[in-house]
C-alpha cells in the first residue's frame, strides 16, 4: 500500500518535473509569441483608427502612410461633434440604447422569474416557445416589423383598424418596442432563477408576501450580477444596433450615432480622420462599460449561454 | 416524512400571477417575432407592395425567386460568407481558448483583446476597415506597396470583395467563440487531463483526443449561433460595398433589403425572408443531426 502510493507520488512528481521543464521548451515559446502576434493584428484596426483620427487632411494622403500621427489634431473630433445633427444623434442613442436596456431588464426578469418560480398552467408550452424563438433570425423579419410597427391601431394618426397614418415609424417608442425583451433575456435570467434555493422565499412566503413583493424584495437583490449582465449586453446590442433604426426611421432627426456614423462616411466630402474621430468616440464607450463590468459579462455569458 | 417529498409532488398550486409576470414579455415577443414570422409567410404569398391594392398570387414569388439569378448569386455568395466566416472563426476561437486556459502572462489582458472587436459596433467596424482597405491611402495597400507588392482593390475588385468582408467578420467574431470555448474549457474535468499526461500523451494528441471532442457540444452550439448570425449579414455589406462589385458580395438579407424598401416589393421580399428562415433552420436540423450520429 505505502510502496504503491510512494510509487505513485514519485510518478506525479516526475511528471510535474517534465511539465515545468516544458514550460520553457521552444514550442511554448513559440506559442507565445505567436499569441502575442494574434493580439498586435487584432489591436490593429483599433490603433489605425485611433491614430487616423489625430491626423491632418495632407497626413492621411502621405506615402508612406505613417502609423504614429505628427501630433494631435483635435480639430477632428470637433468637426466630429459639430457634423450636423451629432447632438441630436446621440440623444436618439441614449433614449433607444437606455430604453430597450431598462425595458429588457424589468420584462425579462418578470418573466424569467414566473417561468423558473412559480406554477402555472401551460409553463412548459411557454418555456418552448422562448427556446424557439432564441432560433428565429431576427434581421430576416425586417419587412413585417416594419410593417406591424407602421399599422399600430391609435398611434401616429392610425384608426383602429391601424391604417391611415404612419404608426409608430420616426419614434422611439417603435425603435424600442422590438427589442424591449428578448428570448435570450428570458431565457438568461430564467437559468440564474431557476439556481436560488427555494429557501428564500419559502420564509417570505410563510410571512404572508406576495408573489410580487418576493419577487421585487427577495430575489431580485440576488439578481444584481445576472441583471449587471443583461443590462450590459442590452446596452450595448441596442447602442450598436443598425438596422431597426435604418428601417424605422425616414427622417434625419430620429437617426442613431450608428445611422450617424455611416452618413457621414458615405457623404460626398467624407474625411477619413473626421470619420475615424466619430468611430472613436462612438466606440469607447461601449468598451469602457464592458471593461468596468467585464468580470460579470464573462461570467454570465458562461452561465447562461452553455451550461444551460 | 412529508417534508422529504420533492415541492413538485406535494401539490401543484396554479399561480395565476405567473401570467402578469409573463404577459408584457410575450406580447412584446408576439409583436417582434411569432407575428412577423406568421406574417412573413402570409405575405410571400401576395403582391403586397405600397404602389397598388394587394393581390393573392399563390406561388408566384416562388416561381420568380427560382429562376431569378440575381437571387442565386444572392444565396451563392451568402453560402460562400457563411463557411468563409464560421469555420476559422471557431478554430480561431478554440486555439485562443485553449492557449488562454492556463496560467499565461497576461491572459486577461489577452482576452480582453480578443473580445475588443466583439464590442465594436458593426458600423464603426465596418468604417475603420473600409478605410484600412482603401484602395489607394488605405494602410493596408500602403504597407503592401512598402514591402514592394502589388497593392489590390480589396474591396471594388469582385474576385476580393467577399473574401475581404469575410476577414473582417473573422476578426470581428472568434471573441465570442473564445469566451464560449472557455467557458466550455471550464467544465473539463483536470483528472482528465492529469492522466493523460501521467499516460505520457504529446500535447498534440491531448488536444485532438481529448479537448476537442470533449468540446464537442459547444463547437455544435457555436457552429448554430454563428451560421444564424453570419447567414444574416448586413450591415458590414450596406457600409462597405452596397452588395458591389457586380453584385459579388450581394447576400440574401441585403437583397431582400432593396427589395423590400428600395422597389417597395414587399410581397417578393417576405419570400426571399421564407426561404431564409427554412434555410437556417435546415442548417440547424442538419447539425443536431450530425451531433446525435456523433454521440450514439
Amino acid at each position: 500500500m505505502t510502496a504503491l502510493a510512494q510509487h505513485v507520488a514519485i510518478e506525479r512528481r516526475a511528471a510535474a518535473r517534465a511539465r515545468s521543464f516544458r514550460s520553457y521548451s521552444p514550442a511554448k515559446i513559440v506559442g507565445y509569441a505567436l499569441l502575442v502576434f494574434a493580439a498586435i493584428m487584432t489591436m490593429m484596426p483599433f490603433l489605425w483608427m485611433v491614430s487616423t483620427s489625430f491626423k491632418t487632411d495632407q497626413e492621411i494622403f502621405r506615402f508612406p502612410l505613417s502609423f504614429v500621427p505628427d501630433g494631435f489634431e483635435w480639430q477632428n473630433y470637433r468637426d466630429a461633434l459639430n457634423a450636423p445633427d451629432a447632438g441630436r444623434q446621440l440623444i436618439n442613442s441614449l433614449i433607444y440604447a437606455g430604453g430597450s436596456t431598462i425595458s429588457n431588464l424589468v420584462f425579462c426578469s418578470m418573466a424569467g422569474y414566473a417561468l423558473a418560480r412559480m406554477q402555472f398552467a401551460g409553463r412548459n408550452i411557454v418555456f418552448a416557445l422562448v427556446v424557439g424563438l432564441l432560433m428565429v433570425p431576427a434581421q430576416s423579419q425586417i419587412v413585417p416589423v416594419y410593417l406591424i410597427v407602421q399599422k399600430i391601431p391609435f398611434a401616429g394618426g392610425n384608426d383602429w383598424l391601424g391604417s391611415g397614418g404612419t404608426g409608430l415609424l420616426n419614434t422611439y417608442w417603435g425603435m424600442i418596442l422590438p427589442t424591449a425583451a428578448t428570448p435570450f433575456g428570458i431565457f438568461m435570467m430564467r437559468q440564474f432563477f431557476t439556481r436560488i434555493p427555494m429557501e428564500y422565499e419559502e420564509s417570505a412566503r410563510l410571512d404572508g408576501a406576495s408573489s410580487f413583493t418576493i419577487f421585487r424584495r427577495v430575489l431580485l437583490p440576488l439578481a444584481k450580477p445576472s441583471l449587471a449582465v443583461l443590462g450590459v449586453l442590452s446596452f450595448q446590442s441596442a447602442w450598436n444596433e443598425f438596422v431597426w433604426p435604418l428601417i424605422l426611421t425616414s427622417q434625419r432627426d430620429m437617426a442613431t450615432l450608428q445611422l450617424g456614423l455611416q452618413l457621414l462616411q458615405s457623404g460626398p466630402d467624407a474625411r477619413w480622420n473626421v470619420v475615424m474621430a466619430m468611430a472613436t468616440l462612438i466606440t469607447t464607450p461601449v468598451i469602457l462599460a464592458y471593461l468596468f463590468a467585464q468580470r460579470h459579462v464573462v461570467d454570465g455569458a458562461v452561465s447562461s449561454g452553455v451550461k444551460g | 416524512m412529508a417534508f422529504e417529498q420533492k415541492p413538485k409532488e406535494v401539490s401543484f398550486q396554479q399561480n395565476w400571477s405567473a401570467y402578469a409576470f409573463l404577459a408584457p414579455a410575450l406580447v412584446i415577443l408576439f409583436m417582434s417575432l411569432l407575428l412577423p414570422a406568421a406574417a412573413t409567410l402570409v405575405m410571400s404569398f401576395t403582391d403586397v407592395s405600397f404602389l397598388h391594392p394587394t393581390n393573392w398570387v399563390g406561388f408566384d414569388n416562388y416561381i420568380k425567386l427560382l429562376a431569378d439569378e440575381k437571387f442565386g448569386q444572392a444565396v451563392a455568395n451568402t453560402i460562400h460568407y457563411t463557411l468563409g466566416v464560421t469555420f476559422p472563426t471557431m478554430a480561431l476561437g478554440m486555439l485562443a481558448a485553449v492557449a488562454l486556459n492556463r496560467k499565461v502572462p497576461g491572459r486577461i489582458a489577452f482576452r480582453t483583446i480578443f473580445y475588443l472587436p466583439v464590442l465594436t459596433s458593426l458600423i464603426a467596424a465596418a468604417v475603420v476597415w473600409a478605410y484600412l482597405y482603401e484602395p489607394y491611402a488605405g494602410p493596408l495597400n500602403n504597407a503592401l506597396a512598402g514591402l514592394g507588392l502589388t497593392p489590390r482593390p480589396w474591396l471594388q475588385d469582385p474576385s476580393l470583395a467577399l473574401n475581404s468582408l469575410i476577414v473582417m467578420a473573422i476578426w470581428r467574431d472568434f471573441g465570442t467563440a473564445m469566451i464560449i470555448y472557455l467557458a466550455g474549457l471550464q467544465d473539463i474535468p483536470n483528472d482528465v487531463y492529469e492522466a493523460a499526461r501521467l499516460d505520457g500523451a504529446p500535447p498534440h494528441k491531448i488536444f485532438f483526443r481529448i479537448t476537442v471532442p470533449m468540446l464537442s457540444s459547444v463547437t455544435f452550439y457555436l457552429l448554430i449561433i454563428l451560421i444564424v448570425q453570419t447567414f444574416q449579414v448586413f450591415g458590414a455589406i450596406y457600409v462597405m460595398t452596397q452588395g458591389g462589385p457586380l453584385g459579388s458580395t450581394e447576400t440574401v438579407v441585403y437583397q431582400m433589403y432593396q427589395t423590400a424598401f428600395a422597389h417597395t416589393e414587399f410581397g417578393y421580399g417576405a419570400a426571399m425572408s421564407t426561404v431564409l428562415f427554412l434555410t437556417i433552420l435546415a442548417f440547424s436540423l442538419i447539425g443536431t443531426r450530425i451531433m446525435k450520429r456523433k454521440d450514439g
